[in-house]
């Protein structure tokens, strides 16, 4: 059984990086660098990946690694979903990172591992762990060719890593044939693009079997602690909402004491303490590679992208005018919250995923 | 080179503080204790001449059991060691008695280079840093906005005044004190947060360093405070209702306070 509790060390970390975030990328900032046009924040990546070594948490520390694993990298989403950090950690130090790890790729773990380098899995955004769909990419010997739509954390990543008929290929990002079109998208904190490949070299990291399962790999990995990030975003509209009906006043009261709202907040609150559970389930039995990992992750997504959309509605609500401006942050939680409920497979998908695994009669 | 920091666990000074009305010390239990911000520059710039010139590191902080806390939290950035001077009977120490306490403390790492912040955010006296260095007998160079470190092991500091920057300059050993201009300090890494539990951390009593506890704490005191009250609530303002004479009005109260 997943232990749920943060250990001494989770929390220490948990308080370093919520300091760190709180001064390198406060909301505001986030806003702004969203209307900047390019929302990422390399600063800020180089902060997170490279100095605080936490891009490489999930990597052997034999490759250079924190030698730490899902549990801590699962902390971190927690407080990057708490402050809608525009940063690939979920594309590349989860996602890139569980795919290499499974092909035991050394140089690519290294560099990622040390913020020299980010990488993103050519697979659409919305691709739910499970049964391999077919390739949109084939492979003439190491030449590529082919479309890869609304890929997340690619825009600005160093390394794509493309599934193909004929094995998984690692191709740099910046080599003639690849083309990165970026999309319009109603999160703009987590940027997707359409990726289209024209005879672009690269070199195949797996063929056969084993690439299908590095590619399956990354994607339960990212799935799983997706939910994380989802139980970051819910926990930050949950406490800048009670903060916000404490200090606003209405009929010579602040309004959380009208039971219509602490009700309301009461309820979100057990959602929260629930999606917490299941998210540390998923990232405590992935971290162990234990066999219950599917049904844990399906379990998770199944729950937490629901609360984290509830609580960035509630968010806005509860906010009253001010939820509904362009100036206030709320409006960025609700769109991480509806772009992560479709990341890695719906909801509705992932209940019926969950259904076949524990047997339910159908 | 051999680098004390001295490190002060304060109160949170984004948080409200407040004082004890039994002893008018102030209350630590239920504040959000932190290192003291300025002391984080001092650790920075400590690291940075090790990673320079090599060295080692060395955290001083005196405090009760739970700045213990603050020096893994130092620890963390990356210094070797710390030394944590921890008695009861020093409570209530004036600034006077903690520059003796730490000037015995840090007699006994014989240091090239003591850091520190130019001032702690809850006391704000920026007397220590001097006080500590009269009582070992070296230099103070304080409030730096810039050290470097010659080859002789010669200290130069740009010392930030109202009107710009003075250059001084001292041999080894020398108490630095620095302002937060000075540099930009790190965020501890995943392994430093590991590696500072393993850390040595010794804990120095009043006797280990052969200090009377008399000539400490509340009793030992060279200043006391006999009173304390909260800042008053602010007060409604006084309202000008425009009625053709608002600007007479607003200058009149101006002059009584004597503004124009």
């Amino acid at each position: 059984m997943t232990d749920l509790r943060y250990g001494e060390l989770e929390q220490e970390l948990r308080g370093t990086v919520r300091e760190m975030l709180s001064a390198q990328s406060p909301p505001e900032q986030v806003l702004a660098r969203c209307e900047g046009g390019d929302p990422y924040d390399p600063k800020l990546w180089r902060t997170l990946a490279a100095e605080m070594g936490l891009a490489g948490l999930a990597v052997p520390e034999r490759y250079g690694g924190g030698g730490a694993g899902w549990r801590e990298a699962a902390v971190v989403l927690e407080e990057l979903g708490r402050a809608v950090a525009p940063v690939p950690y979920l594309g590349s130090a989860v996602v890139a990172t569980a795919v290499l790890r499974a092909v035991d790729d050394r140089a690519l773990l290294t560099d990622l591992a040390a913020g020299a380098a980010t990488a993103a899995l050519a697979a659409p955004f919305a691709t739910a762990p499970g049964p391999p769909t077919d390739p949109t990419v084939r492979a003439a010997g190491d030449n590529l060719t082919g479309t890869v739509r609304g890929v997340a954390d690619a825009l600005h990543a160093d390394v794509l890593l493309v599934p193909t008929g004929d094995g998984l290929f690692a191709v740099p990002a910046d080599t003639p044939g690849v083309g990165r079109h970026p999309l319009v998208t109603l999160d703009l904190t987590r940027p997707l693009c359409d990726l289209s490949l024209a005879a672009a070299p690269g070199w195949r990291l797996a063929a056969g079997p084993e690439s299908a399962r590095a590619v399956a790999a990354g994607l339960t990995a990212g799935a799983a602690l997706l939910a994380s990030e989802q139980l970051g975003v819910a926990e930050w509209c949950l406490d800048t909402t009670v903060e916000y009906v404490r200090t606003r006043y209405q009929f010579a009261r602040p309004v959380g004491s009208f039971q219509a709202l602490k009700h309301r907040l009461a309820d979100l609150w057990v959602e929260i303490a629930q999606a917490r559970a299941v998210a540390r389930h998923a990232a405590g039995c992935l971290a162990t590679g234990d066999p219950d990992t599917p049904v844990a992750t399906a379990l998770a997504q199944a729950f937490c992208a629901p609360v984290a959309v509830h609580a960035a509605e509630e968010c806005v609500q509860l906010h009253g005018g001010i939820g509904f401006t362009w100036e206030h942050p709320a409006h960025l939680y609700l769109k991480r919250a509806k772009s992560g409920a479709i990341g890695f497979g719906t909801a509705d998908r992932h209940r019926a995923t969950l259904a076949t695994l524990v047997d339910l009669p159908g | 080179m051999k680098t004390v920091v001295l490190v002060k666990q304060v109160p949170d000074s984004g948080a409200e503080r407040r004082l004890r009305d039994a002893d008018h010390t102030i209350e630590r239990e239920s504040a959000d204790n932190l290192i003291n911000e300025m002391d984080d520059y001092a650790i920075e710039e400590a690291l940075r001449l090790q990673e320079a010139h090599g060295g080692e590191v060395t955290i001083l902080t005196m405090g009760p059991t739970q700045a213990a806390e603050s020096i893994r939290k130092a620890l963390s950035m990356g210094p070797d060691q710390a030394v944590h001077v921890l008695d009861d009977a020093l409570a209530g120490s004036c600034a006077v008695a903690t520059s003796a306490v730490l000037a015995a403390a840090l007699r006994t790492l014989s240091p090239d280079l003591v850091l520190s912040g130019a001032e702690s955010t809850d006391g704000r006296v920026q007397a220590m840093p001097h006080m500590v260095a009269e009582r070992l007998g070296i230099a103070a160079l304080t409030g730096a906005r810039k050290l470097t470190v010659g080859g002789d092991g010669t200290l130069t500091v740009e010392r930030q005044t109202d009107e710009g920057y003075e250059v001084v300059t001292a041999a080894t050993p020398a108490v630095v004190s620095v302002w937060d201009t000075i540099n930009e300090p790190r965020y501890p890494s995943f392994k430093g947060i590991m590696a500072a539990k393993k850390k040595p951390v010794s804990v120095l009593s009043l006797a280990d360093l052969g200090i009377d506890p008399g000539e400490v704490g509340t009793a030992g005191a060279t200043s006391a405070v006999v009173s304390h009250q909260e800042r008053p609530a602010r007060s409604a303002g006084q309202k000008i209702i425009d009625q053709g004479d608002g600007g007479v009005k607003l200058v009149e109260f101006l002059a009584s306070e004597k503004f124009v």
